[in-house]
């Protein structure tokens, strides 16, 4: 087990970390798959709205890869397919039927076995994981799309954590799925010749079954986790630069795959809230916002990763590659002199605020705390970046429209962790800006 | 509701949209935001934001040039009365120099806000809190003695061409405060340098008075001692009670201030320390080098460090982010670079004995220029991913 050193990135304690404990939540009215969380899809739908579905019939596929596929995690009716502006599918809504229990209706696919696992032919293999509609769950770097079958990756990066600092624990997650989880680093040795497994830190002492399996220890400073992050500090070459990875989480649901031949829907979730610490919670993929959250009693925002995921309402369902709801109150309205208060109970990673004297674990709020203004070139921002980019001379390339300038930069590096933008005194939404910028790279190269 | 909330919602109509009084938008709005700490909802990732912001970050530098400030106002008492000879308590001397600096300040900060709001107004966009810091870091540049017109020149030379005619705040090249500084210099050398006026009582105008880095020793006499000869001891200098620019006397105040900023990360250390050890490093160098006994050739680290403004300039201006280069690296060259200049400046061109100002506006210039250096020179570590 080798450590990898992650010098810059978020060190703040934050309050309401999960409980180590789990919860089974009853079975959801409805569940969905969701287009909103999947990166670059152009989804092409398979299902019209009243048609019956089994746990494993295909709802959506990507048009750019008609072979990637979307399957039901329950049996039931197709209930609504939500579209947004310009007829963009949002989710495919399914009734599920009541009863829904241990002979559960559901898609039978090939199984394999340990012994036949190293015999399978590549293509097959991922043939398989395609019709299974898990494919997606491994991805490519730098843009983290769906991983192209045709490429030999360098390396495969798995990571026990997920996109937030309060993702599940990965021993809930993992606990008594260690077999599923051998099987999916055998899995993995079928298609990459370099496996990568990363764990944060805190996240160790408490891993039992899966720990020999972990080849890199990652510090506990958010995002040092993130695969990109960890393919940064381990890249030699540029050829690495297409490395694939996969959530653990993930990998599991490869194994159970291929092992049961039935699509695994079985999630953990954590509900984060401030001054809280709920269990985690045991749950179908796609379950209902509102059944996970319980009772929303601010007016604040919910969303599925603080730092990178998306703001979701009460009414939609969780995605397929979330797995974190954080509930993030509002503040109380504009504050006489804040801008000169002493700030004892005011998070920051700067030194101007009484707070940054204290550990207790804080307490962030979802606005702004200011307004935008130009860019003062402090280097905050250079400061907090995790994989050494100085993302305000990105943005001003960006902005001189010079591409080649800010490639050259390493803008593809930047795993979009949303710190620097987190950090900026003249809340200038960097990641944004980078984050669009690198996506119309992707667009052109297309 | 507090009453003055509810007081600014009731006036915000004739502000804003088409109400009568539209132009005056941006100044409304810095009034607002100034009572009232703004903080809209995160509309995109990340949804959860730093606490620090622009204003808090400018306030920090006003609060770091507090002491700077009093210990300036109650200078220019003291020295006006012992110009008199006279001397003044610490009250009467406070009372007397605020007389002098408050007015100075008062028509800096009125005139600095004009021009911002009639650039903000055309720009549409808000009025930037970097005039803050520009309005009290140019009055305390001035001798006490400045006619008001040359301060309202010079803050207008310094917002307007310092400036707004590089597109406003973040897009400046050189520090706006030392830009309308260096303009009343050239301009108006009688008022600014050589002789240092010392504010006196109305009736008897000013006396004049050599600031220190104009002093030359006798023949056979250590400049040290032609220094504390004229008053200027060590002492003296370190903490400021002599005659000089309003707020760069005192080293001590301005080290205080220094190390605020350092403590808060609002200032780069890495400028100030370049910038000290650049100074001490070269002052050392001519110390050693045999000969020039009676000029400021010789006179050591440590007169040069409380002599000046250098300790005020290295602390407050050349730590604004804006116009200092934004990589480690180039900070600190630019900072040592600073120190270099200041030390060759004064002992090698005795008609500009005030090094600090220019070296300053020099490393402004060159700052994009470091800082594209260290880019390309970190880009080149890197490895590609395109
Ligand atoms: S540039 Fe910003 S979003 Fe990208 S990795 Fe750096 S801090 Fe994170
Ligand atoms: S943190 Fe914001 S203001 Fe500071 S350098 Fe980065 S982009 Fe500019």
């Amino acid at each position: 087990m080798k450590s990898i050193s992650i010098k810059k990135g978020f060190k703040l304690p934050l309050s309401g970390l999960p409980d180590i404990s789990a919860i089974q939540l009853p079975e959801p009215e409805t569940i969905a798959v969701s287009a909103m969380d999947i990166p670059y899809i152009r989804p092409k739908l398979l299902v019209k709205q009243g048609d019956l579905v089994k746990t494993g019939t295909s709802l959506f596929c990507d048009k750019k890869n008609k072979s990637i596929l979307y399957l039901s995690p329950g049996t039931g009716r197709v209930k609504q397919i939500l579209f947004g502006p310009r007829r963009k599918l949002i989710e495919v809504v399914i009734d599920l039927n009541k009863n829904q229990d241990k002979n559960e209706a559901f898609v039978k696919f090939d199984t394999l076995t340990l012994k036949t696992i190293k015999a399978v032919p590549r293509t097959t293999l991922i043939k398989h994981l395609q019709d299974g509609g898990l494919w997606q769950c491994f991805r490519q770097l730098p843009a983290k799309d769906t991983a192209d079958e045709n490429l030999t990756p360098a390396m495969i990066i798995v990571s026990l954590n997920g996109n937030d600092p309060f993702s599940p624990h990965p021993q809930v997650v993992l606990d008594n799925e260690t077999r599923y989880f051998e099987f999916g680093l055998k899995v993995l040795q079928q298609l990459v010749k370099k496996i990568v497994v990363t764990c944060r830190k805190d996240s160790l002492t408490r891993l039992n079954g899966c720990k020999p399996f972990i080849t890199h220890v990652v510090p506990d400073t958010y995002p040092a986790w993130d695969p990109g992050t960890v393919l940064y500090k381990l890249k030699r070459s540029e050829k690495e630069n297409n490395s694939w990875c996969i959530s653990a989480e993930h990998l599991v649901l490869v194994a159970k795959l291929l092992l049961d031949g039935r699509y695994p829907v079985k999630r953990v979730i954590t509900v984060t809230r401030s001054d809280d610490k709920k269990p985690h919670i045991i749950t179908r993929q796609g379950a209902p916002v509102k059944d996970l959250i319980g009772q929303m009693d601010t007016t604040g925002i919910i969303t599925t990763g603080r730092f990178n995921g998306r703001s979701v309402n009460p009414d939609s369902h969780l995605g397929f590659f979330e797995n974190t709801l954080n509930i993030i109150h509002d503040n109380d309205g504009d504050e006489m002199f804040g801008f000169i208060l002493p700030g004892l109970s005011k998070p920051t990673v700067s030194k101007t605020f009484l707070s940054c004297l204290t550990s207790t674990p804080k307490d962030l709020d979802c606005t702004i705390h200011g307004e935008e203004r130009a860019c003062i070139n402090c280097g905050y921002c250079t400061k907090i970046c995790p994989i050494d980019l100085a993302p305000n001379f990105i943005m001003k390339a960006l902005h001189a429209d010079d591409i080649e300038d800010a490639l050259g930069f390493g803008l593809l590096d930047c795993v979009r962790c949303g710190l620097c933008s987190f950090t900026c005194p003249s809340k200038i939404e960097l990641t944004k800006l980078l984050s669009d910028g690198m996506d119309a790279h992707f667009k052109d190269k297309e | 509701m507090n009453p003055l909330k509810k007081f600014l919602n009731s006036t915000e109509k004739h502000f804003t949209g088409s109400g009568k009084l539209n132009r005056f938008e941006p100044l409304f709005d810095a009034t607002k935001t100034f009572f009232f700490f703004p903080s809209p909802k995160v509309k995109h990732t990340p949804f959860v934001r730093d606490n620090l912001d622009l204003k808090r970050y400018m306030s920090f530098v006003i609060i770091a040039l507090l002491p700077v400030l009093i210990f300036g106002m109650y200078n220019t008492g003291l020295q006006s009365g012992l110009a008199k000879g006279e001397t003044y308590t610490i009250f009467k001397s406070l009372l007397t120099g605020a007389r002098f600096v408050v007015p100075i300040i008062i028509v800096t900060y009125a005139v600095g806000f004009f021009w911002e709001t009639v650039f903000a107004s055309i720009r549409g966009h808000k009025i930037s809190e970097g005039l803050l810091v520009t309005g009290l870091l140019f009055p305390l540049t001035l001798p006490a003695t400045i006619p008001l017109w040359q301060v309202a020149l010079g803050i207008s030379f310094g917002v307007v061409i310092g400036k707004e005619v590089f597109g406003g705040t973040g897009r400046n090249i050189l520090n706006p405060a030392l830009t309308g500084r260096a303009f009343l210099y050239f301009s108006y050398p009688v008022s600014l340098s050589g002789n240092i006026w010392v504010a006196g009582n109305p009736a008897v105008d000013g006396v004049s008075s050599a600031t220190a880095l104009a002093i030359v020793a006798r023949e056979g006499q250590t400049i040290t001692s032609a220094l504390s000869d004229a008053g200027f001891s060590l002492y003296n200098l370190f903490f400021g009670f002599i005659p000089g620019a309003i707020g760069e006397t005192s080293a001590f105040c301005c080290l205080l201030g220094a190390v605020f900023l350092m403590i808060t990360r609002i200032a780069n250390f890495r400028i100030i320390i370049g910038g000290i050890s650049g100074l001490i490093l070269t002052s050392l160098v001519f110390y050693l080098i045999p000969g020039g006994n009676d000029s400021w050739l010789n006179a050591g680290p440590l007169y040069h460090l409380s002599a000046g403004g250098f300790l005020f300039g290295i602390s407050f201006m050349a730590t604004d982010p804006v116009s200092a280069p934004g990589t480690n690296p180039g900070r600190w060259i630019f900072g040592f670079l600073i120190g270099f200049f200041t030390i060759v400046i004064r002992v090698a061109n005795p008609a500009f004995v005030e090094g600090i100002m220019l070296s300053i506006l020099f490393m402004n210039v060159f700052s994009p220029l470091l800082d594209h250096m260290v880019i390309r020179y970190t880009t080149s570590k890197r490895i590609p991913n395109v």
